[in-house]
């Protein structure tokens, strides 16, 4: 089915006049700077670090370690994501150090390369959905389960990495290059860390704190960022491309990808202002024939 | 980037020696398991870890 098929054929009139009110409604929420998601980086962050000396000096227990840290690695990841967007500071503004410490920092727990994230993820906004060019177009999946086995499917060394990729695809783009080799390093970094940890006695904390929250964190946000807002992926366009659902154990849970139509739309707004925007905006999202699931 | 390259594909074997290899020890030394011929942990930690790293480098799969 075509996106003119399943879009509301509106007037031209209409359609200016919902797109003057869809962007008085943005332009209300986009503005402040995100106090919210800096804070969520910073107190996030600091809590995965403190966890090392509590842990391996039995303040805490590991098991209590491991279920906090794999709550923070899971949450990196949201604050990297507006840093990607430019929402902390555009280029040029005097907090764009803050921007670009927040992207870095943020993703440390994750050990997801910031510029890498950030080239793949524009290309998913330019192109969200496209089977060829989607760098996230992989997670597609007919459930969520099968969503999430395909993310581990997707880990194992003979699954070719779709960032990967793209950054092969763009070789010649000095951006892809400077992602590449951020995203080498910072690789090569988290196994030495891993491994000398390993080898000095600590390989149950190495194992505990920061390897399988890893890899639980990279499921969960696969499914509840790429799959769950976008699925079933099969239709393109500025008011198609992705949906807003009802989670069943809530907004929170979701990563506040319930309203995931709103982000697409507006990437300059932060997370936490997604919410009162899409109810704002609900109207005019309804007589543009927009996906509003379960709401 | 070039030596990094050369050494990707390798990766599997090179964690499964680098980190698996004491973390099967660590695990064997917390739960009690004992060692078969009189070997110590880290023994069996390396022959598993490398085994199974060369089985994910040619499979394609660890699990």
């Amino acid at each position: 089915m075509s996106i003119a098929e399943t879009t509301l054929a509106l007037s031209r009139e209409d359609e200016q006049r919902l797109y003057r009110e869809e962007m008085t409604i943005a332009r209300k929420y986009i503005g402040p700077f995100p106090v919210v998601m800096a804070l969520w980086c910073f107190t996030n962050l600091a809590c995965w670090l403190s966890l090392w000396p509590l842990v391996i000096f039995n303040v805490i227990p590991l098991w209590a370690g491991f279920i906090i840290a794999t709550v923070n690695v899971t949450l990196c990841y949201l604050p990297s994501h507006e840093a990607q967007h430019s929402n902390y500071a555009a280029p040029g503004k005097p907090l764009r150090w803050l921007n670009e410490l927040i992207g870095y920092v943020s993703t440390i727990p994750l050990v997801l390369p910031f510029k890498l994230a950030r080239y793949t993820h524009m290309l998913h906004h330019k192109h969200t959905n496209d089977p060829k060019l989607d760098p996230d177009y992989e997670v597609i999946a007919p459930t969520w389960f099968q969503a999430a086995q395909k993310t581990v499917r997707r880990m194992q060394p003979g699954f070719p990495n779709s960032y990967g990729l793209v950054l092969s695809e763009n070789a010649d783009d000095p951006a892809a290059q400077r992602a590449g080799l951020e995203g080498a390093l910072q690789s090569l970094a988290y196994w030495t860390i891993l491994c000398t940890l390993a080898w000095s006695g600590f390989a149950l904390e190495a194992a505990f704190l920061w390897w399988v929250p890893r890899l639980l964190g990279t499921v969960y946000i696969s499914l509840f960022l790429s799959w769950w807002p976008h699925h079933p992926m099969n239709e393109m366009g500025r008011y198609r491309n992705t949906r807003s659902f009802t989670y069943k154990f809530g907004n929170i849970l979701a990563f506040g990808m319930e309203h995931h139509i709103v982000h697409h739309l507006h990437p300059g707004m932060p997370l936490n202002r997604n919410a009162p925007a899409f109810r704002e905006m609900r109207p005019i999202l309804e007589a543009r024939g927009c996906r509003l699931e379960d709401h | 980037m070039a030596l990094l390259k050369a050494l990707f594909p390798w990766g599997p074997v090179f964690f499964g020696i680098g980190f698996l290899a004491p973390l099967i020890a660590a695990i064997m030394v917390a739960l009690n398991i004992p060692t078969p011929f009189g070997l110590d942990e880290i023994h069996i930690g390396l022959a598993i870890g490398a085994m199974w790293g060369l089985l994910a480098k040619f499979g394609g799969r660890w699990i």
